[in-house]
């Protein structure tokens, strides 16, 4: 069963109890930055339409055994707590009831193109014609303005254009990326979350809203500055560099023991990271102070640049004999940094750490069934974040939204059915 | 007339690199950041690249991309002498941003609650590899040791490689942009109610979202989600994946939603006179065919397989010599107007020449008086049409504030002195 709607609308003693968001995003970058306002006590409607889907609710990973579009634990993990209502905005009464939750919420918040949103004539100006004091959050793939203003994307090939590609990896591969639309998940979303929440208090002192504009492009760029000032007043274009680290040797991820699963032989990696000398002397001793290591070679950083090849296989003839978990607790033990390369099965089922502090929430969803969801990003002391509900079924709060929030009657539901409005 | 969102906000910033892209945002939004700074100067000074390449003299350009807006105070927090002053400036705090060991600031006396004796509002962001409790609270954490633990390295890299680590402390930033929202969120809360807080931020669980799907994978469908180096596939799909262009590569991603279909980009490589026998059956039928839906549907036909896949890696290489034949930038820019979903795989320089940036004015110059020139930074992350981001001051001079921010604290002279003496400011 999926919580009572009420539950999602009416929280008391959060940060944003009271807070009224229409989300109008989609994929991952708007609605996981909808999500955490949830989270910390927002009532947050995500629009979407079923004329034209969130591109994520048809891909997988699908509830086992399950199809459809309410199943997919993408889509889900991005969009708990929230109410789901579809509109159709193509039509003229669904831009109608569009515009009713823009004069309704507090927070405006969208990831589309700026062509879909001059077409709908939801511009900053425009909103706030029936909404005075909105804060509109944009976050357009290149920006409102500019020769590139209507290029299209999404994290994948936003990782790319943004740099990413070219400074990740290995110098002798293609540059690939991080294997993921890696800015739509914390970059994208969580500057987002700290625009608004800025303009929320400036909200708060002056009763002005006001219009974000997060160019991707630019949210993206900016964790790259360093790459950037580097050109800009050395002329340098950094390129990969793989694991190593200008500061640190060893650094890296190394090989251990393969898990053996069943037939299939599953390979399994620990990061080893030493910046100092004093870590390189423990980490000695912690490998029982082989004699290689104990080489004046390896003593100083600098000298361990040097011979940095070397160093790894070493370090990597150690580790091979051991598994990555006992490498690390070894390792940390000791007070080396020392990390698995953690994978779904891992941070899920086997890290005690991550299941202590409860970070992932286990939530009942009516066609997914019980299924894992990321926690809130952060922890606050006196006011946690909390999933209150799973994700929205694809319409499930039409009726409720239109009623409750939005006061329209049985009538007026009744004809933005037959018009194909809500939809 | 414009104003800053966090002008009425001090903060004290002890953070180290794990948390200092927190602060950044903060004091890029307005908020008076008082970097506070061994006596020896902050660490991260010492941190390359440098302007000019030039070691000494304060050039890191690592310190000056997390240090703009900031003023910065020299104090020995650790030393009881310098203890008093330390609490004067606290009264006077909302925030104070740490990257401490958990346990620390608690047993200087300087934890959550030394700081709530001080100033009972208080908020305190404390950003760590693993987060405040738990059995790997205490466990040490560098920027990799977080991505990795956090599930997203795994999926980054050729299969055969070793899991590749992100450029550029992405586990810091990612851990210092959910700080700044944590912090943020309190922040909302102490306005509304009054009440301060904690702000417990753990790089791991900061990350953990940035594995798309690995997580969900397993829980639903007991598979583990590898990293295949860039392919959706384990066949190349025409269209989809990195591609060599002149002068450098190209990112493609043909057929998917949003984006222009295949046959679009078969009538550009006409037009350019790179298309060979792509016009021609089957291959044209096949590109016909060339979308998301299909690829899942190549499996599903098994007996179709073998033929299919070799007409597939046909039209990869001829996709393959049309890219090669021209620049990245056209490739992207001629792509894109067409709108076929082409991205160009920027480098440093092709940021710093990107037309969308310049036209947009992104880049800043900030003069540094003391390098007697102005420093390329980068630009605002957003835009706020109220509340602007902007950098109104370049990042200080180790202890630049001292004096200014002694007397804004009624400290005595001669005590100045005599903690000056102690080396503990």
């Amino acid at each position: 069963m999926s919580a009572a709607p009420e539950t999602i609308a009416k929280t008391t003693g959060l940060p944003l109890s009271g807070l009224k968001v229409a989300d109008f995003s989609w994929f991952g970058a708007g609605p996981i930055c909808g999500e955490n306002l949830s989270s910390f006590g927002a009532t947050v409607v995500r629009i979407e339409s079923e004329s034209h889907i969130d591109g994520i609710r048809i891909v997988a990973p699908f509830a086992a055994g399950k199809t459809g579009y309410n199943v997919s634990g993408f889509f889900n993990n991005f969009n708990a707590g929230k109410l789901g209502i579809t509109i159709n905005i193509n039509t003229e009464r669904g831009h109608d009831i569009a515009m009713k939750l823009v004069a309704w919420c507090d927070v405006f918040l969208t990831n589309l193109t700026p062509r879909i949103i001059e077409r709908w004539a939801m511009t900053y100006d425009d909103l706030r014609k029936v909404n005075p004091t909105i804060i509109a959050a944009y976050q357009p793939m290149q920006g409102l303005d500019g020769p590139h203003k209507d290029f299209m994307g999404f994290g994948a090939v936003l990782s790319p254009i943004t740099g990413y590609n070219y400074l990740c990896g290995f110098p002798d591969r293609k540059p690939m990326g991080l294997g993921t639309n890696y800015p739509d998940y914390v970059i994208n979303p969580g500057h987002t979350l700290v625009a608004l929440l800025a303009a929320l208090r400036y909200r708060k002192r002056t009763g002005k809203g006001q219009r974000i504009e997060l160019a991707q492009l630019e949210s993206s760029v900016a964790p790259l500055a360093p790459a950037l000032m580097d050109f800009g007043s050395n002329g340098r274009v950094q390129t990969r560099i793989g694991n190593r680290h200008p500061q640190a040797a060893p650094h890296g991820a190394f090989r251990c023991k393969d898990l053996e699963a069943g037939t299939a032989k599953e390979d399994r990696w620990c990061t080893i990271a030493v910046f100092s000398d004093a870590e390189w002397a423990t980490l000695v001793e912690a490998m029982g102070s082989p004699a290689w290591a104990s080489d004046a070679k390896f003593a100083t950083l600098d000298s361990r640049k040097a011979h940095e090849d070397e160093l790894e296989a070493g370090i990597s003839a150690w580790t091979a004999e051991r598994t990555a978990e006992e490498v690390m607790a070894l390792l940390q033990s000791k007070g080396i940094a020392a990390g698995v390369v953690q994978n779904g099965r891992d941070v899920l089922d086997n890290d005690e750490h991550l299941k202590a502090r409860g970070y992932y929430v286990h939530l009942d969803h009516a066609e997914a069934g019980r299924t894992a969801y990321d926690g809130p990003p952060f922890r606050l002391s006196k006011t946690p974040g909390v999933l209150r509900s799973p994700a929205p079924l694809l319409g499930e709060h039409n009726e409720y939204v239109c009623k409750e929030i939005l006061g329209m009657d049985d009538d007026e539901i009744a004809e933005a059915l037959v018009e194909g409005a809500l939809f | 007339m414009t104003d800053a969102a966090l002008s009425d906000i001090r903060i004290l910033d002890l953070a180290g690199e794990m948390g200092v892209y927190a602060t950044k945002l903060l004091a890029d939004l307005g908020a008076d950041v008082i970097r506070i700074e061994p006596p020896a100067g902050d660490p991260l000074r010492a941190v390359g690249p440098f302007f000019g390449d030039i070691a000494a003299g304060d050039r890191s350009l690592s310190f000056f991309n997390l240090n703009t807006n900031k003023r910065s105070l020299t104090l020995d927090i650790a030393s009881p002498e310098a203890r008093p002053l330390f609490e004067k400036l606290a009264a006077t705090a909302d925030i104070v941003v740490e990257t401490f060991p958990p346990g620390y600031l608690d047993a200087l006396g300087l934890g959550y609650a030394g700081l709530c004796a001080l100033r009972p509002d208080i908020i305190l962001t404390s950003v760590t590899g693993f987060g405040q409790d738990g059995p790997h609270a205490g466990w040490k954490a560098y920027d990799i040791t977080g991505v990795a633990m956090s599930g997203m390295m795994t999926l980054a890299g050729e299969r055969e490689d070793p899991p590749n680590r992100p450029y550029g402390n992405q586990g810091y930033i990612g851990a210092g942009i959910q700080a700044a929202a944590g912090t943020m969120m309190a922040l909302v809360h102490r306005d509304n109610t009054g009440t301060g807080q904690h702000v417990d931020v753990s790089m791991q669980e900061a990350l953990s979202i940035n594995q798309e799907t690995a997580m969900q994978t397993w829980d639903m469908t007991k598979t583990v989600r590898q990293r295949t180096g860039g392919r959706p596939l384990p066949v190349d799909i025409p269209g989809i994946g990195v591609y060599e262009a002149s002068d450098g590569h190209i990112f493609a991603y043909l057929g998917t939603p949003g984006g222009a279909p295949w046959p679009v980009a078969l009538e550009w490589m006409v037009s350019e006179g790179k298309a060979e026998d792509l016009v021609d059956e089957p291959n044209k039928g096949l590109i016909e065919m060339l979308h998301l839906r299909f690829l899942t549907q190549l499996t599903s036909e098994p007996e179709k397989l073998p033929e299919r896949l070799k007409i597939l890696a046909h039209i990869h290489e001829v996709f393959g010599r049309f890219c090669a034949s021209m620049s990245k930038w056209k490739l992207y820019e001629e792509g894109q107007k067409r709108r076929l979903m082409v991205g160009i795989v920027s480098t440093p320089e092709d940021l710093a020449k990107n037309p969308q940036l310049a036209y947009r004015k992104w880049f800043q110059e900030v003069p540094h008086d003391h390098l007697s020139s102005t420093v390329t930074y980068a630009g605002p992350p957003y835009r706020l049409s109220e509340t602007p981001w902007s950098i109104a001051r370049r990042p200080p001079l180790p202890g630049e504030h001292n004096a200014e921010i002694f007397k804004e604290l009624a400290i005595p002279e001669p005590e100045i002195a005599r903690l000056r003496g102690l080396g503990v400011v």
